[in-house]
């Protein structure tokens, strides 16, 4: 996927500015920068949940905008912070709905086989048939994933998957990333604000600032202090642990 | 598992409800002698309220859905302000003697086109300008609503008391106007509306998990939820023109219905909410008809306890 | 000094103007009244000066109670029409009507006030206890339970044979408006006033219990207080008047527009504002099918839902700044 000139501005205010940068395919990339730096809106209009203003994103040797909604539908899956469903859903249903793009609501033997696998590789088995509402919010930030995994899209864009989540469960969520890219050979793009959980899980990170891409490199090229202290102003010391570079700030 | 069963248990038990009261209806207190006249008289208010629950209850669900909220009802989009007005103005610029008014054919007809074609352009217009925005769609309505309800009270002021009598009797909803005539049309007009947005109302259970997750299921949003509220909108106009104003009923409709169906398929829900409908109008009405003596009409009730329903809601789930 | 309050020496002068203007439109011509005529004099002092009296405290009424409900709720679609205060006050006055017979306007103005309070405190306390704060939601609940208020408002009239009187004392209307029929409307002065003084208050109650009691601001009672004024504003126009839909919503937004939210600064040029748009409402009703007029009602109706509408998508095209809903 390879993303050129990419803008966006509400009002006056510019909140992406000319963006470009390749995603690079079979990694884990995250996004990362201070809150309002335009990562979340890159995300969105990559995945074309947003409109943007100008600019291309280029998918396949196609654009985004010139791919029919349902075939992206089986190319990329994108899982924003989850929003609040009051519905009598069971897990098994919900994944079920993965399966949407391929079969629509009436699911075929193939089908069910794809979601059973996916609530066994994200291990919901035992809540299956519960209602989603009864889950608690990690069990339920896996029911979406596992959702996500039946839909068997080469892309994964995660919006802020840790937000909400005790450590646990935020780290948790990080190893499946990375698993989705090791084990299933997805591309997965998230945007994090844990600047931590970028460097020791990702293959290469995107810094934003102000509407800017300030940086798009390796996890070595992005962890300096100079670096870090152009993106948030604040004094940062970077160490190596297991060999993974890991910032600290006071 | 267990909710499955369930579901199954309250449908059937519905489905029985509904022939139970439908034999009753029919067939209580008539006079043996006189039993071909109580057909001709009840047969066609009965079909009348079932296809008047038939289209409440589904769209009631449809319009919750794609707001997303359980305690709004399809009485946000303004369709009665709309009825209200339009006959009032047939009646201040026409007089009630006028066939709109006399024939209760060419006033259904009249109606529902006059709404819908009003429903149609007023919505579509507002989505655009909002860009899809539904919520900013509904309080558009709504301010609407308010604006023809101002012209209506401001032209009934100056209608003659005798006129203004016969409006008022069309005004109040009944289900005594309904002959066959009416029926076929209604029918014919409920299955045109099915057929002409059924991939939409297909899309219903997709739609209720969000904006986001429907996109990235490969669904035009924007394009499926105006034309589903289009599609609500036809239905209660239809239900409005055959019925008059029960605004409230969807709501008790459609709240009942998620209650006793643990489910998120529309399917089930909108059926469930459909027989919940043909139980309570075919309850109330023969209530009404056989206690009360026809002292009062179903509309006043519905309103009442469907208001007390509404404040109940919210004050148990909170709103959510 | 002149120029802090220049924008409000502004209005106060076009509004004086227009005023004065307006004492000359009617059937009967008063132009002899130039020349010391007695008679003229005379159809001024009982009719075009009460209306106009009327058209004023109505316009700086109801923009002001809208803008205190707005402050309190901390919500810019919420007025007397969106929060059920004045569905509330035509129930409280039909029951009136109906409760006491030959019932005078005191009666009606207390019953209607009653009502609008109840109505208007029972709307505030489902929008606290409601969880889903989407800011479009709290007017559409309180539209629907105006529509609920309204439903028992259409049974009582419906039982009692009222319908057509009850969609008569509905519209807004000035024309019945002469001396001697239509003094409650100056119970508005002194509320302005009293609401002038309390203005700061209810900024600090609006931005919430927590930081109202870091403030020393009982919350409690100085919602009670703000909402008790704005009822009662309300309340003695629906009675003299009749129902004047979105002044209350459309007045304050077009000044926070251009002045800002803090409620003392913008009191005076709310008010002002009101007066002026429902007199150029007035006007415009008294001259379009001159010799008969349009209500009141029926013109603000028109004019200010278009404007609400313009109002809306202008907001809407202005982007919100997202905020992050914490612990949720």
């Amino acid at each position: 996927m390879v993303i050129r000139n990419l803008t966006k501005a509400y009002g006056d205010k510019v909140v992406v500015n000319n963006v470009s940068f390749e995603i690079p395919q079979g990694k884990v990339i995250s996004l990362i920068g201070p809150n309002g730096a335009g990562k979340s809106t890159v995300l969105n209009m990559v995945t074309r949940l947003t409109p943007r203003d100008s600019g291309e994103i280029e998918f396949f040797g196609k654009d985004i905008k010139d791919w029919k909604s349902k075939e992206l539908s089986k190319k990329l899956a994108i899982l924003t912070q989850i929003n609040h469903i009051q519905m009598k859903l069971t897990v098994k249903e919900l994944v079920g709905f993965g399966r949407f793009p391929y079969s629509g609501s009436r699911l075929t033997e193939h089908d069910h086989k794809k979601v059973a696998e996916a609530i066994k590789y994200m291990e919901l088995d035992e809540f299956e048939d519960r209602f989603i509402d009864q889950l608690s919010g990690g069990q339920r930030q896996r029911a979406y994933i596992a959702m996500v995994i039946a839909q068997d899209t080469d892309y994964v864009f995660l919006d802020e998957p840790t937000n909400n989540l005790d450590i646990y469960h935020a780290s948790n969520m990080m190893q499946i990333a990375r698993r989705l890219c090791d084990e299933l050979g997805k591309t997965v793009v998230l945007v994090l604000h844990e600047i931590n959980f970028a460097s020791t899980y990702s293959d290469y990170i995107g810094a934003f600032k102000d509407g800017y891409l300030r940086i798009f490199g390796t996890v070595e090229e992005v962890m300096t202090q100079e670096v870090l202290k152009d993106l948030y102003n604040v004094d940062f010391e970077i160490m190596e642990i297991n060999g993974k570079p890991i910032s600290i700030h006071y | 598992m267990v909710a499955k069963r369930k579901n199954r248990i309250s449908m059937l038990l519905l489905i029985l409800c509904s022939i139970g009261l439908v034999f009753t209806y029919l067939t209580i207190n008539v006079d043996p002698r006189f039993y071909d006249f109580a057909m001709m008289l009840r047969r066609p208010k009965m079909i009348g309220m079932i296809l008047a629950a038939f289209c409440i209850g589904t769209a009631s669900i449809a319009f919750q859905s794609v707001i997303n909220n359980y305690i709004v009802t399809p009485c946000l989009l303004g369709m009665n302000s709309l009825y209200i007005l339009t006959n009032t103005v047939v009646a201040f610029t026409l007089g009630t003697y006028h066939p709109m008014f006399m024939n209760a054919n060419v006033s259904f007809i009249t109606n529902v086109v006059i709404m819908s074609v009003a429903a149609t352009i007023i919505y579509g217009f507002m989505f655009r300008v909002t860009n899809y925005n539904v919520l900013y769609v509904l309080l558009s309505g709504t301010v609407m609503a308010t604006l023809f309800g101002s012209i209506s009270s401001s032209l009934m002021r100056m209608i003659d008391p005798n006129e203004y009598l016969t409006l008022q009797a069309n005004l109040i909803a009944g289900f005594n106007n309904v002959n066959s005539d009416i029926i076929v049309m209604a029918v014919a007009m409920i299955v045109a509306t099915i057929v002409l947005f059924y991939r939409d109302i297909k899309l219903l259970d997709v739609i209720t998990l969000g904006k986001n997750q429907a996109i990235n299921l490969g669904v035009d949003y924007d394009k499926t939820i105006s034309r589903i509220l289009l599609a609500v909108a036809i239905f209660i106009s239809i239900a409005t023109a055959l019925v008059g104003p029960i605004s409230f009923l969807g709501l008790i409709l459609a709240n009942v219905a998620r209650q006793m169906f643990l489910t998120f398929k529309h399917s089930y829900l909108m059926m469930g909410s459909f027989l919940v409908g043909v139980v309570i109008l075919l309850f109330g009405q023969t209530l009404i008809e056989h206690v009360f003596n026809f002292s009062t009409v179903i509309s006043v009730f519905i309103n009442l306890f469907g208001g007390g329903y509404f404040l109940y809601l919210i004050v148990k789930n909170k709103g959510a | 000094m002149i120029r802090k309050y220049r924008l409000a020496i502004i209005l106060a002068v076009i509004l004086f103007v227009l005023s004065f203007l307006s004492l000359f439109v009617g059937v009967l011509d008063i132009t002899p009244i130039l020349k010391g005529d007695f008679e003229a004099f005379e159809i001024v002092l009982i009719s075009r000066l009460p209306r106009l009296m009327a058209i004023i405290c109505t316009g700086v009424g109801m923009s002001i109670a809208g803008l205190i409900m707005q402050q309190l709720c901390m919500n810019k679609f919420v007025s007397p029409t969106t929060g059920a205060t004045i569905a509330s006050a035509q129930l409280g006055r039909l029951l009136a009507m109906l409760v006491f017979t030959g019932t005078t306007l005191a009666q009606q103005t207390l019953m209607s006030f009653a009502f609008a309070l109840l109505g208007t405190w029972i709307f505030v306390w489902l929008i606290q206890t409601i969880k889903f704060k989407d800011v479009i939601m709290v007017p559409l609940i309180g539209i629907m339970f105006s529509n609920v208020i309204g439903g028992v408002t259409s049974y009582f009239a419906y039982k009692y044979n009222m319908t057509q009187a009850l969609s008569a004392i509905l519209v807004g209307d000035f024309s019945l408006i002469i001396r001697g029929r239509y003094e409650i409307v100056y119970l508005i002065v002194p509320l302005v006033i009293i609401a002038y003084i309390y203005a700061n208050h209810f900024n600090i109650v609006g931005m919430g219990e927590n930081f109202a009691k870091n403030l020393g601001v009982n919350y409690n009672r100085m919602m009670f207080f703000g909402l008790s004024i704005a009822a009662l504003i309300t309340a003695s126009i629906v009675v003299i008047v009749g129902t004047i839909s979105y002044i209350g919503l459309i007045v304050p937004n077009i000044v926070s527009m251009f002045r800002g939210d803090k409620i003392q600064g913008s009191l005076v040029e709310v008010g002002l504002v009101g007066a002026i748009f429902v007199l150029i409402c007035d006007v415009i009703g008294r001259l379009i099918i001159f010799p008969y007029e349009l209500p009141i009602d029926l013109v603000a109706g028109v004019i200010g839902s278009i404007l609400f509408l313009g109002i809306m998508y202008r907001r809407l095209r202005v982007p919100k700044p997202k905020i992050r809903v914490e612990g949720r």
